[in-house]
């Protein structure tokens, strides 16, 4: 079998895996509610339960970007033009934010407003507030991994030059010259990527807000009812129409940036390393509280998951105790343990794993393959293995659970590795665009040089290739266990019964307990902090390996 | 050229196949529900109840149950009734469940339609004659009920701050805005209950310009809270109760919808003290009965014996103090002890909607509620 | 012995028409000619790293004008030494060898003591003879040479292109050296072709 093969088997295992999951789906509401785009979009203003939803999306989404760029830009800014001690250190922390799983996030930021934090909560009008400044805490980091490298690896004789020149005399006009065409397409990128995050926010939107909702967490609450024939048709119809705007405007995002992406790499000055920065000491005053800014929610997580809140009539008593994290490591008849949640959640992260990494590797080595002799039709497959990036995770969830499940329900159920399906669908993309990126950078004659010494191809993958690539194999596979670990929104739709229940997905149903059960915010949040570590060890991992001012996501 | 060819005959005979098993699955699942005769299960030891939070199904009450039968249990707790109609729905054919708990008598008929149901064969007797009127088959046993009405915050709603209402409308009053709580008749089934009260209220009032729905498009642009859950309605929005001892308070509301003895619970839990009040309007309380059932297709055996347990006497006596709702069993009443009986309300005059009426017209209120809370 | 005929391949215009090779055993051929008229294209289609579009290559009386480049033992050194930054000076050698004798070739090619010699901290001179001791562990019964020492100095390029030389003869290895240089060419090889 040829390496065309492989790729072509790859292919039709993906989209048997990724892209059939979805048809089914759609295919199925539409045969519930009718093929009528105009009738799903208008749907959406017509039912009270998503009413609202895709103003209150585009709104959040828009100004959760601005506030980002507004504050991460000075931040890039200061690490990337100065000298700082622990620069490493700095940026570590403050790009952490982005690979913690949107549930945690929602627990840090829920106790930080909450009676035992500062207490705001119960004033609506800060929950819009909250909900931004949450929503930029993630995305920081992606301003900064995007503009940072640019600016720090600038030609210093670039701006040299611009000094001298009339336009350049000010501060303004060597902004307006030089700075904002340098950093709009990574800005731009940063922006792009945030507003996708933020446009599908589930998590934080549920707990931050009460009652508000964005098309994601909507879809979400309607799932359950969406998919059965004759029953509530008018769901399925809301389904069909905001995912389709979803959809649409997440391909829109992705364009764009994806143009820009390749603006960019042309138009970087290339990278001088042995740049000379200075050291700012006012720059302090940005970077101290961008890093407390990043690591108050996380740190308040742990704290508040040994702190008991007993309140009654007449009196509210605070005491520090594991209660809470024995509650969540006990398992009742109606709550599994966290033991038996971190068992499923790793087992499908290595599930995840085992069949995302070669998968994803497969499709990529066919891109890049292809891209030599049929570049247009490459282009295609790298689109076409981008599209779930398009698809939110409840639909993906959406997908498992009226696609897939729907073939054979029975056997679905019965399987514990189910859930692992959407886990799957998420992070192949993801592999794709870690492994293309390398596998163009090896130059080619290395492989040739192998071919000549008589290796044999199969010998040449495991001795050479696999090697050579293995900072990008190691990123792939944390990245890949990391989302799966941290997958929410696809879990939440797909997994109702208790044997399934990943950490997330504990974690929401810990806090969703009712009455006057003291333990359970600690618990939920006992979770959340291990949630949390785990993330941190894999980052960290990541950090380790990751190709140093590449101006990338990842 | 080729290859462009080869991919693209893959890529659509893909799906084709896909959308070929998409169409079997439509006409799979088709066939009438079996007559009892002939039911056929497995009985596994184990017993998976689906339901929302149901207080009364506290660890201890279940461990009692698996230690008397050997059975061993396992909760499926999702959100509300109406998640547990959904989840019904969802898998016809291929339950996971055996005994479904927490179904009332708006959410009933519609799994009894799509014979989601099968009929128990548990011992029950000594039911109340009243629960038994909504239903009264073998489908769904009837384990608590309880009159449905709104609750206020006697503190707030003191004639200074606010006036307590002598008419449904005068919550529609700008004095009102944002300050009433209730639950969706979409997924929960308190919400459904009052829904079907202001169905009732409205077709009896002195009013005959107006209709139910006009009330609430009225209340929807009043600024009504309307949430997913009593749960979130009850203590996340609601002065009156327990809910600012909880994590997560809001307190924007002091009118909401419960239950008429609710304020009955919060005085035993206070030591026979409230500040919640009944609002007792003719017609706005509904009469709520709930049930349990064994789902199609699940452990006979295990839900009819669960079934029985929770309707014995010993059992469900407890109703009033391990789940907050009245008990099915004849002569029993609420306790008198911390002013529970006492601060409990029973409705002068119920709505009066027939179980026949639901059946014949719940989808199209829930159509016309819908409608009319997008009017706004 | 390599038998080259009628070799020819044009991509947009003709790199090389009719091109016959015939290379006896130890025989040392150089090809000339001016930059970019396609003599690095020729060695890579001898070798098997591109097609031919005609022609037919015979070694040691097999056709292997079809076979594919990791089958054909034909060896060949690259324009910069290709060591893999993965593996140390050592772990390169192996790849053409697995069980050989490191010290004694890294003895012969003046490295002695270099086996846990990082590639980065190489020479180009010492990578290129790194490069062609694996290269003929991996005992090719021809070896092309694509401008290997075009990038050192002149002084450096002779020492070294002699001593690859002698090697090749020592062994019998007929060899192909592809130089834009005649001067090198007539040093290095017993013949030359030049190609327009």
């Amino acid at each position: 079998m040829n390496s065309r093969h492989l790729g072509i088997l790859a292919v039709c295992a993906y989209t048997i895996l990724v892209i059939v999951p979805l048809w089914l789906a759609i295919d199925r509401l539409i045969w519930i509610s009718g093929f009528d785009i105009v009738n799903w979009i208008q749907s959406l203003e017509r039912n009270f339960v998503s009413q609202g939803a895709f103003e209150f999306t585009l709104i959040q989404a828009t100004i959760s970007t601005i506030a980002t760029l507004v504050i991460g830009i000075p931040i890039a800014w200061q690490l990337g033009r100065y000298k700082w001690p622990h620069d490493y250190l700095i940026r570590s922390i403050l790009t952490m934010p982005f690979v913690m799983p949107s549930i945690v996030a929602a627990m840090g930021f829920l106790h930080l407003i909450s009676e035992s934090g500062l207490d705001i909560r119960s004033n609506k009008d800060t929950w819009f507030a909250t909900l931004i400044i949450a929503h930029a805490w993630f995305n920081l980091s992606l301003v900064i991994r995007f503009c940072e490298p640019v600016l720090s690896t600038l030609d210093p004789k670039m701006e040299e030059q611009m000094l001298l020149l009339p336009a350049g005399r000010t501060k303004i006009g060597r902004i307006r010259n030089l700075w904002i065409p340098l950093l709009t397409p990574s800005i731009a990128a940063a922006a792009c990527m945030t507003f996708v995050f933020s446009f599908t926010s589930f998590a934080l939107v549920k707990w931050i807000t009460l009652g508000e909702n964005t098309l994601e967490s909507m879809m979400a609450s309607i799932g359950s009812s969406a998919g059965i024939n004759g029953y509530m048709i008018s769901k399925n119809e809301i389904i069909l129409g905001s995912s389709l705007i979803q959809f649409t405007i997440l391909l829109l995002s992705l364009w764009i940036m994806s143009v820009l992406q390749h603006k960019r790499q042309s138009r970087l000055p290339k990278a001088s390393e042995s740049i000379v920065k200075m050291k700012n000491k006012s720059g302090w005053f940005i970077v101290v509280p961008a890093i407390l800014f990043a690591i108050t929610p996380l740190i308040t997580l742990i704290i508040s998951s040994f702190r008991v809140r007993e309140s009654g009539p007449g009196s509210t008593t605070y005491s520090w105790s594991t209660a809470g994290w024995e509650y969540a490591f006990t398992s009742t008849s109606s709550l599994p343990s966290a033991w038996d949640a971190l068992f499923n959640s790793v087992g499908y992260a290595l599930t995840a794993l085992a069949i995302a990494l070669p998968l994803g590797w497969m499709l990529a080595q066919f891109i890049c393959d292809l891209e030599k002799v049929r570049p247009r039709l490459a282009r295609f497959f790298d689109l076409f293995t981008m599209l779930p990036f398009a698809v939110s995770s409840v639909m993906i969830g959406l997908g498992v659970m009226l696609g897939m499940i729907r073939i054979d329900a029975e056997f679905f159920y019965s399987l514990w590795l189910t859930p692992a399906i959407a886990h799957v669908m998420i992070t192949t993309p993801f592999v794709v665009r870690i492994i293309l990126p390398a596998l163009r950078s090896i130059d080619p004659v290395y492989d040739e040089c192998a071919r000549t010494l008589g290796i044999s191809k199969v010998k040449r993958f495991f001795k050479i290739k696999v090697p050579m690539l293995r900072g990008s194999i190691l990123i792939a596979t944390i990245f890949t266990l990391a989302m799966s670990m941290g997958e929410f929104g696809a879990s939440w739709v797909v997994t109702r019964n208790s044997d399934w229940t990943t950490l997330p997905i504990m974690i929401d149903s810990l806090r969703s307990i009712p009455y006057n059960n003291s333990l359970t915010a600690p618990a939920a949040n006992a979770v959340a902090s291990v949630l949390m570590l785990i993330a941190l060890i894999l980052f960290i991992s990541t950090e380790k390996f990751r190709p140093r001012r590449d101006g990338g996501m990842f | 050229m080729k290859n462009r060819i080869v991919l693209l005959s893959i890529f659509v005979s893909t799906m084709m196949v896909a959308g070929c098993i998409s169409e079997a699955i439509e006409d799979s699942v088709n066939e009438d529900s079996p007559n009892p005769s002939e039911y056929v299960w497995e009985d596994d030891g184990e017993l998976v109840i689906v339901t929302y939070d149901v207080y009364g199904l506290t660890d201890e009450m279940l461990s009692e149950f698996e230690n008397q039968t050997g059975y061993e249990i396992s909760l499926m707790k999702l959100d509300d009734a109406g998640s547990v109609l959904n989840h019904l729905m969802q898998h016809k054919g291929v339950q996971i469940a055996d005994l479904a708990v927490g179904l009332d008598n708006t959410y009933l008929q519609t799994a009894i339609d799509n014979q989601l149901l099968w009929e128990h064969f548990a011992n029950i007797s000594n039911i109340k004659p009243e629960v038994l009127t909504p239903y009264n088959g073998p489908l769904a046993a009837p384990f608590d009920h309880g009159y449905m009405c709104l609750n206020y915050d006697t503190e707030m709603v003191d004639g200074e701050n606010l006036t307590v209402p002598t008419s449904l409308w005068d919550l529609t009053n700008e004095e009102w805005n944002g300050k009433v709580a209730i639950p969706s008749p979409e997924t929960s089934s308190p919400g459904r209950a009052f829904m079907t009260a202001t169905v009732d209220y409205f077709a009896n009032d002195e009013d005959n310009q107006t209709e139910w729905t006009d009330w609430w498009t009225a209340m929807s642009a009043n600024d009504a809270i309307i949430t997913t859950g009593w749960s979130e309605a009850y203590e996340t929005h609601y002065t009156g109760g327990y809910g600012e001892y909880t994590e997560g308070y809001v307190g924007d509301a002091h009118m909401v919808v419960s239950y008429c003895h609710s304020p009955g619970v919060e005085s035993w839990y206070n030591g026979n003290w409230t500040k919640s009040a009944a609002l007792d309007l003719p017609r706005s309380a509904f009469h709520q009965v709930e049930y349990a059932s064994a789902v199609e297709g699940g452990n006979l055996d295990a839900a009819s014996a669960f079934i029985e347990y929770l309707l014995s006497e010993e059992v469900n006596v407890k109703m009033p103090t391990e789940n907050f709702m009245y008990s099915v069993i004849e002569n029993s009443d609420l306790p008198e002890d911390g002013g529970y009986r006492y601060h409990s309300t029973v409705p002068t005059l119920a709505a009066n909607v027939s179980a026949s009426d639901i059946a014949l017209n719940m989808e199209s209120w829930l159509e016309d509620w819908n409608a009319a809370m997008v009017a706004a | 012995m390599l038998s080259c005929k009628g070799l020819g391949k044009s991509f947009d215009k003709v790199l090389f028409d009719d091109f016959n090779l015939d290379l006896q055993s130890g025989e040392i051929v150089a090809i000339t000619g001016p930059s970019g008229c396609g003599k690095t294209t020729l060695l890579r289609c001898i070798c098997g790293l591109e097609e031919l579009d005609e022609g037919q290559i015979i070694l040691d009386g097999k056709d292997i004008t079809n076979t594919i480049a990791e089958e054909r033992g034909i060896g060949m050194i690259f324009q910069k030494p290709v060591l893999y930054p993965h593996l140390d000076v050592e772990g390169n050698l192996r790849l053409g060898s697995r069980d050989c004798d490191i010290t004694a070739t890294l003895a012969e090619v003046e490295l002695t003591g270099f086996e846990s010699r990082r590639i980065e901290t190489l020479s180009g001179g010492e990578g290129q003879r790194i490069a062609l001791a694996r290269a003929l562990l991996a005992n090719p019964s021809v070896l092309l040479l694509d401008e290997p020492f075009s990038s050192l100095d002149e002084e450096l390029s002779d020492k070294l292109l002699s001593d690859v030389r002698e090697f090749l003869k020592r062994r019998n290895c007929p060899a192909v050296l592809v130089t834009h240089n005649l001067d090198v060419a007539k040093k290095f090889a017993d013949s030359v072709i030049s190609i327009k």
